[in-house]
């Protein structure tokens, strides 16, 4: 049965180390700036896979780490965009993350307008289904604004008073006690389909608990893991899941990079090959990017780490997209091309990446619908 | 004055109060007028407040007339404690500090903001949890406010205006230093004058902070806190015509010195006008020059713009006096009609409506520019919203949003607040309420639709249901039977609380007896039996609506 396209949006909170990510190896400039710690090296302990692309001379390079990331490349599932980011200049995470989410700023935020760029496109695009977008966290993120959104670290959180003695007696009242027209039926109505829902596909009465979910693939443990099964759960549950949000924290990475860098990449990339095994053949569904609020100073800091920089680099996974490729164009990393003369400049606006999956992903003609006067010029991830 | 329909609904419920035998909490049938006026204009009514509270109009009276301090909520603020808990640390200036996991007074509250430079001293090696203790500090501090206040109206309007004047308080250690000080500024304004409130909001290190405005400075001024004070906190969105007019002069009445409506060179001329608007904080301005060290608004000459400006279509000289630009600014936007409309239309979605009617905003926005100059202006507005006949006419519609359910929750079953965790902060966040953190300038959405969400709405099922079990050391209730006390009548001593009279039907179902002695059951089941009798009373629309 052909299903309705899914998006997951993994944000890498902090401003993750896209030089760190895919290095930009051979760029003497980058030499000249970091130890060989902050960067991947082209032969020996360090050495990252090379990257085949076309656009730059230069010789990009995943982070050993990301080894998964680069059997995708070459799969032509992956595909990459460099120098990408907010044009409009921050370095403060709120900031960053509050226009990135929001997907607007300056003249084109429409007043009082508080609503996420994923929000509009719920409102834009109405998908029907009990469960059409799903933050997995404690918040909503701010992407997510303007929707009714469930937030949940689990799919149990939304099943109604779960394992309490009386919850059958509380549904009951949930359903009846609210009229047929006040205010609050219709959500509450809306709370107990989802809840028996789940509680239909997931509960068990013997053990008066949550089935565990069984992935077909073993997943590494680490702090990702857990938001990445609970999506793959919902899309395999068919509960109408069209957007998905994942936080994945701690890439702020001011103080002794390296270590900290390693095991973050290691968990990126090992939990997303073992999300995207797991979904099987489910994978023409689904499109996922991964993007952060910045990318960070190329020039290393006194504390072996790097401070908030400017450019990034973004990923998108999908077999959907014209993949193994990077996109965009590289501005380099000599100084005169450098934003303020210290960080990567960001020559591709992040927008352009997501109307193109919003458009060619998820088939909503107008990305404008979502990202109000900008216009974006398609990289060509679709087409 | 009572109403003719209010008299009699009293008699009803003190025939009903008379004839059952009902425990000394409250009656069981409520005084609907008290509990609608309560419900709106404080955070919840109290079982022992039908018994007291006769008149809600005379109970206003009452409320506007409280100080922003209270010696009993002093004291109940001075016993609490927080906890603060971190691990050992390098940071990146190499300064070492050592773990952390105790509990310690809300000593931010009341401080001279001064005392709190540290916070934001790169130099000084202390842990983020340090930095960021104000803000925490304070959130803890609202709940015990919001639940024990004897001023609940004053409660409520603070929070109305933190939502109006939002600040993230833990968007950086900046805004987190300076806001304890932030917090009691507009308490002490809750009911005052707008235009004393809108410059102390202006001058606030907290706003300067949140919307960049400590840095702005000729040339090019930031202009954030600028846009956001036209479109936030004074003329509103529905006055931004930038999309409707090409240039100043086409905007009704711009040429006669008060243009309706604002556009973006508007915007960018404001941020002129606040150009040098900064903080004590001890920041470098030139060579061998540095703001003084007061953590208090602090005005920088050298980064003013002082040549010309054209605001709304009036001309302003180059060269003037210390903030004069700024100053100007806020008294046009405090007395232009569109303020008021917008002010007003807030103030009545908050107390009485998602979508108030017109002839309210109307007769509030009236009241609002008459008493212009007057230092109790919104006193004079509240009053007149609540005196207004569509006041008791318009049946509960709003949504008590999270924050407002969790709190008129405890204040329902009468748990103290002691503040121990900050727990709660993360369990309202996954109801989407952020107390002190909303990111967005707006603050929290006021309608019910952006509350009804399946997560959330499933937040506030388990807070009805959980929350005294005290899953996050927040408050503590005594749930122990009384002597002699039946299963039924200590199902319905609970629920009386939330003016539901009994839970016979729920006891019958799970077949209970009501006549079970409480000593039958283990302390575990009379907590159980508690939190439902609690849960099933307050996940009405009674409760839920206000």
């Amino acid at each position: 049965m052909a299903r309705e396209p899914i998006l997951v949006v993994l944000f890498l909170r902090g401003g993750a180390d896209g030089l760190g990510l895919v290095c930009p190896s051979s760029d003497e400039n980058l030499i000249a700036a970091r130890p060989e710690s902050l960067r991947v090296l082209r032969k020996g302990d360090g050495e990252g896979r090379a990257i085949a692309q076309d656009i730059a001379d230069v010789d990009f390079r995943f982070h050993p780490n990301l080894a998964p990331f680069a059997d995708l490349y070459e799969a032509g599932d992956l595909s990459m965009i460099h120098a990408s980011g907010l044009t409009e200049a921050t370095r403060s995470h709120f900031d960053a993350e509050a226009r990135m989410e929001r997907g607007l700023f300056g003249k084109d935020l429409p007043p009082g307008d508080p609503s996420g760029w994923i929000g509009r496109w719920l409102a834009a695009a109405k998908p029907q289904g009990p469960m059409p977008a799903l933050a997995v966290g404690t918040a909503q993120p701010a992407s997510l604004l303007g929707s009714d959104a469930a937030v949940s670290e689990s799919l149990g959180d939304l099943m109604v008073a779960s394992g309490h003695w009386l919850a059958p007696a509380l549904r009951a009242r949930l359903a009846a006690g609210f009229g047929q027209h006040g205010p609050l039926a219709a959500p509450l109505q809306g709370l107990l389909q989802l809840s028996d829902m789940i509680g239909q596909r997931l509960w068990s009465e013997t053990d008066q608990a949550l089935l565990s979910y069984s992935p077909s693939v073993e997943y590494p443990e680490n702090p990702l893991t857990p938001s990445l099964m609970t999506v793959a759960q919902a899309i395999k549950q068919d509960m109408g899941l069209r957007v998905a949000t994942v936080d994945f924290a701690s890439w702020d990475t001011h103080v002794a990079q390296a270590g900290d860098f390693s095991e973050l990449t290691n968990w990126l990339a090992s939990s997303v090959m073992a999300f995207w095994r797991d979904l099987g053949v489910l994978q023409q569904d689904v499109s996922l990017v991964v993007m952060s609020e910045f990318g960070r100073r190329l020039r290393s800091n006194s504390a072996g780490g790097t401070d908030h920089g400017r450019g990034n680099v973004m990923f998108v996974l999908g077999p959907q997209a014209r993949g193994g490729r990077m996109l965009g164009h590289w501005p380099g990393l000599q100084n005169e091309a450098l934003e303020e003369g210290a960080d990567l400049a960001v020559v591709t606006d992040y927008r352009t990446v997501l109307a193109e999956l919003l458009k060619g992903h998820m088939g909503l003609d107008n990305p404008e619908q979502v990202f109000p006067g900008f216009a974006a010029s398609p990289l060509g991830l679709w087409g | 004055m009572l109403t003719r329909r209010q008299f009699h609904q009293r008699l009803i419920a003190g025939l009903a109060a008379a004839s059952l035998p009902l425990p000394s909490h409250g009656a069981a049938n409520p005084d609907t007028a008290v509990e609608l006026y309560l419900n709106r204009l404080s955070f919840g009514v109290r079982p022992q407040d039908r018994a007291t509270v006769h008149d809600p109009l005379q109970w206003l009276e009452d409320q506007l007339a409280m100080p922003a301090s209270d010696p009993a909520l002093d004291a109940l603020l001075a016993e609490a404690r927080l906890r603060i808990t971190y691990e050992a640390e390098r940071d990146e200036n190499g300064n070492n500090w050592s773990a952390k996991d105790e509990l310690r007074p809300l000593a931010a509250l009341g401080a001279d903001p001064a005392e709190y430079l540290y916070c934001i001293d790169w130099d000084k090696g202390i842990a983020y949890a340090e930095r960021a203790r104000p803000a925490h500090e304070t959130i803890a501090a609202s709940m015990i406010r919001a639940v024990h206040a004897p001023a609940q109206l004053r409660e409520v309007m603070t929070q109305f205006w933190h939502d109006h004047f939002n600040v993230n308080s833990t968007k950086d250690e900046y805004c987190a230093a300076f806001f304890p000080s932030y917090d009691a500024m507009l308490r002490e304004n809750a009911f005052g004058n707008f235009r004393v409130l809108l410059g102390e909001v202006a001058r606030a290190p907290a706003m300067l902070y949140y919307l960049n405005n400590a840095d702005s400075k000729a040339s090019p001024a930031n202009e954030n806190f600028a846009r956001e004070l036209l479109e936030l906190h004074t003329l509103g969105a529905g006055n931004y015509l930038n999309d409707r007019y090409d240039d100043w002069q086409s905007v009704p009445k711009g040429a006669d010195g008060m243009a309706e409506g604002y556009m973006d060179l508007d915007v960018y001329e404001v941020a002129r006008a606040f150009t040098g608007w900064s903080v004590g904080d001890g920041r470098y301005i030139s060579e061998g020059v540095t703001a003084p060290k007061t953590g208090r608004f602090t005005y920088i000459e050298a980064w003013h713009d002082p040549y010309q400006k054209r605001i709304l279509g009036v001309e302003f000289l180059p060269n003037r006096a210390p903030m004069a630009d700024g100053d100007d600014v806020l008294d046009m936007l405090a007395r232009h009609p569109g303020t008021a409309r917008f002010v007003c239309t807030k103030l009545a979605r908050r107390f009485l409506s998602d979508t108030p009617p017109d002839a309210v905003i109307d007769h509030l926005a009236t009241v609002f520019r008459s008493a212009v100059d007057a230092p109790d202006q919104m006193t004079q507005v509240i009053r007149a919203l609540v005196n207004h006949p569509a006041f008791a006419a318009i049946p509960p519609g709003k949504i008590r949003r999270p924050f407002e359910f969790l709190v008129g929750l405890y204040r329902a079953t009468g748990a103290q607040i002691t503040g121990t965790e900050s727990g709660q902060q993360w369990v309202l966040m996954k109801a989407g309420w952020r107390q002190h953190e909303y990111g967005p300038p707006t603050g929290h959405p006021d309608v019910l639709a952006a509350w009804t969400g399946a997560s959330a709405l499933n937040r506030i099922v388990d807070f009805a249901m959980y929350a005294h079990d005290d899953w996050f050391a927040v408050a503590t209730l005594d749930r122990r039977p009384q002597p002699g006390e039946q299963l039924g009548t200590y199902m319905s001593r609970w629920s009386n609380r939330f003016g539901v009279p009994d839970l016979t039907d729920l006891i019958t179902e799970f077949d209970g007896d009501p006549a079970t002695p409480m000593t039958d059951f283990t302390e575990e089941e009379v907590n159980g039996l508690a939190n439902a009798a609690i849960g099933f009373s307050a996940l009405r629309p009674a409760f839920m609506l206000r």
